[in-house]
């Protein structure tokens, strides 16, 4: 039976240990985890949908990605991508997922553009003819046919993010996961980004998408739905003018500020 | 729409590792030569240094045929396999993790474990390719023996050698990935390994109670097996014991490293510290 959801949680919860230093660290080593960063999140996303987390600093928006990109184990609940369990079947969910965060560094700098993919395309099992092929497949749409064999140091940030987002591609995946694609772009290369994600990615190749992001705008013109988090709690899962018509809110940013000036929030 | 992992073969996700530590070391051309000059001065210390301290009593300890010269050359320049194993694995962790690397590798179809191993390969070439510049150097301007060494027991003890240190190096990194800093696993086994394993002088030399400690630590058993092979010409038969020793290490550390460090890597998983440093 096909699994009509790309992505699936449900009551996931992550908790962290508290953070210590010095003596504190060295005696309790090994604390319990009782910093709570994800509580209850229950969510679908179906396939090809594209959907927005947004939410203050430390909402658990990166922690969220985090786990489905099997980077952290959740706490408690269950996370499934295509169908695989991120906990149980963490290599059958990498192959699904691409993943790029909005870090400036995040290749070898002293490679070229051309070596990083074919190295990371060889690490996701693709041969060395294949990965040439699809880098030329991938990279022409992506404006970076001219600057494949130059060092990844000489590149521009705008750049090298369209290099992480090619690196994402590569192994074709099913769900692409950003994590704030655009936060260390300026204005005019953050729009430009969004248009090429637009144009390359969003209902091009059916993938889905989920991504987080402090930009309104970007999560406006991309996302069919909007997820919003505070205080690792899911308060909102709904489309922008559902979101609105909820927050009785004329703009995103106002239905954020209604939405989770209610919510109740963690104390510490 | 979901698909099955392939099996990539690891030996060709090895060799990429390999060349990108390669394609990086080319870029900073300047290292290989200093590396080649650098090798030339260490020689020339252990040399001098050699004539110095050389004794009737020294010449007793050391195996018949070799001088001190020779002797301290092997212990030093096949001793350094034990600290690039020790710390080729942490610094691979190091830099994943300052140059951002590390979660984008994570998300490979490639285990950090093939990681690990993909990214030491170039260290241990390099310290192969130092080391024959050291025994060049030495056998060119010093006087260091090569007639009748036994080249394949050399290369049988030196790859025993790599496999027991690496279960050593491979623990450290675990010990690295819960605490990030302060490495005292590394410390205590150099410290240990660098008194008691004869680099520097005769395992003989030391009070009883060390020579029993000396049993303790591979790196004594590389020491002899590569002392035997290059400056005692001793056969196959003869490296025997030290390769089945190392062997045997070997066969008890790397299954009990890997259970660890498979451990804390899902601890960090759980802490969602496997980023931090």
């Amino acid at each position: 039976m096909v699994n009509p959801f790309a992505l699936s949680l449900e009551n996931v919860e992550k908790y962290f240990p508290p953070a210590a230093s010095g003596w504190r660290a060295l005696l309790h080593p090994f604390s319990g985890l009782t910093v709570p960063a994800l509580r209850g999140i229950s969510l679908q996303v179906k396939q090809g949908e594209v959907l927005a987390l947004v939410g203050a600093n430390g909402a658990g928006k990166s922690t969220l990605l985090r786990i489905l990109t099997t980077l952290l184990i959740p706490t408690r609940g269950r996370a499934q991508v295509c169908g695989f369990d991120v906990a149980r079947e963490p290599a059958k969910v990498r192959l699904q997922i691409g993943y790029h965060t909005g870090g400036d560094a995040c290749f070898y700098s002293r490679l070229t553009a051309r070596e990083n993919l074919l190295l990371f395309a060889g690490l996701n099992n693709i041969s060395g003819a294949e990965a040439s092929r699809r880098i030329a497949e991938l990279t022409s749409p992506f404006g970076l046919g001219d600057l494949l064999d130059r060092q990844a140091r000489t590149l521009s940030t705008g750049n090298i993010h369209r290099l992480g987002l090619a690196r994402a591609m590569l192994h074709r995946p099913s769900v692409l996961i950003l994590d704030e694609p655009t936060r260390s772009l300026d204005p005019l290369a953050a729009a430009e980004f969004r248009r090429f994600l637009l144009r390359s990615i969003v209902g091009v190749h059916g993938t889905t998408m989920i991504f987080a992001s402090h930009t309104l705008a970007e999560v406006e013109q991309l996302a069919g739905r909007i997820a919003v988090l505070d205080g690792g709690r899911l308060i909102a899962c709904d489309t922008l003018a559902s979101v609105k018509a909820a927050a009785r809110a004329e703009t995103l940013e106002g239905s954020l500020e209604i939405l989770t000036r209610g919510a109740p929030r963690e104390t510490q | 729409m979901s698909r099955r992992p392939q099996s990539g073969s690891t030996h060709r996700k090895l060799l990429l590792l390999f060349l990108r530590d390669l394609a990086v070391a080319r870029s900073y051309r300047g290292a290989f030569v200093i590396e080649f000059f650098q090798a030339l001065l260490g020689s020339a210390s252990f040399y001098f240094l050699s004539r110095f301290v050389e004794s009737p009593t020294l010449q007793k300890a050391l195996p018949s045929g070799s001088n001190y010269f020779s002797f301290a050359l092997v212990g030093i320049a096949f001793f350094d396999y034990l600290s690039t194993a020790l710390v080729t694995f942490d610094s691979s962790l190091q830099e994943a993790r300052q140059n951002g690397t590390l979660e984008n590798l994570l998300v490979t179809q490639t285990s950090l474990p093939v990681i690990l191993a993909g990214s030491s390969l170039y260290p241990f070439v390099l310290m192969s390719l130092r080391t024959a510049i050291y025994l060049g150097w030495g056998a060119v301007l010093f006087g260091f023996p090569l007639q009748g060494v036994n080249w394949l027991g050399a290369v049988l003890v030196l790859a025993a050698s790599i496999l027991a240190f690496s279960g050593l190096g491979i623990l450290s990194a675990s010990y690295l990935l819960i605490f990030k800093r302060g490495n005292p696993v590394n410390w205590a086994i150099l410290g240990v390994s660098s008194v008691v394993g004869g680099m520097m002088y005769p395992v003989s030399v030391l009070p009883a109670w060390l020579q029993w400690v000396a049993r303790l630590v591979p790196v004594t058993y590389s020491m002899e097996g590569m002392r035997a092979a290059i400056l005692g010409h001793a056969s196959l038969w003869e490296l025997f014991p030290s390769i089945a020793v190392l062997l045997l290490f070997a066969a008890i550390l790397l299954p009990i490293s890997f259970a660890i460090f498979s451990w804390a890597l899902r601890r960090t998983k759980i802490t969602g510290t496997l980023t931090h440093f």
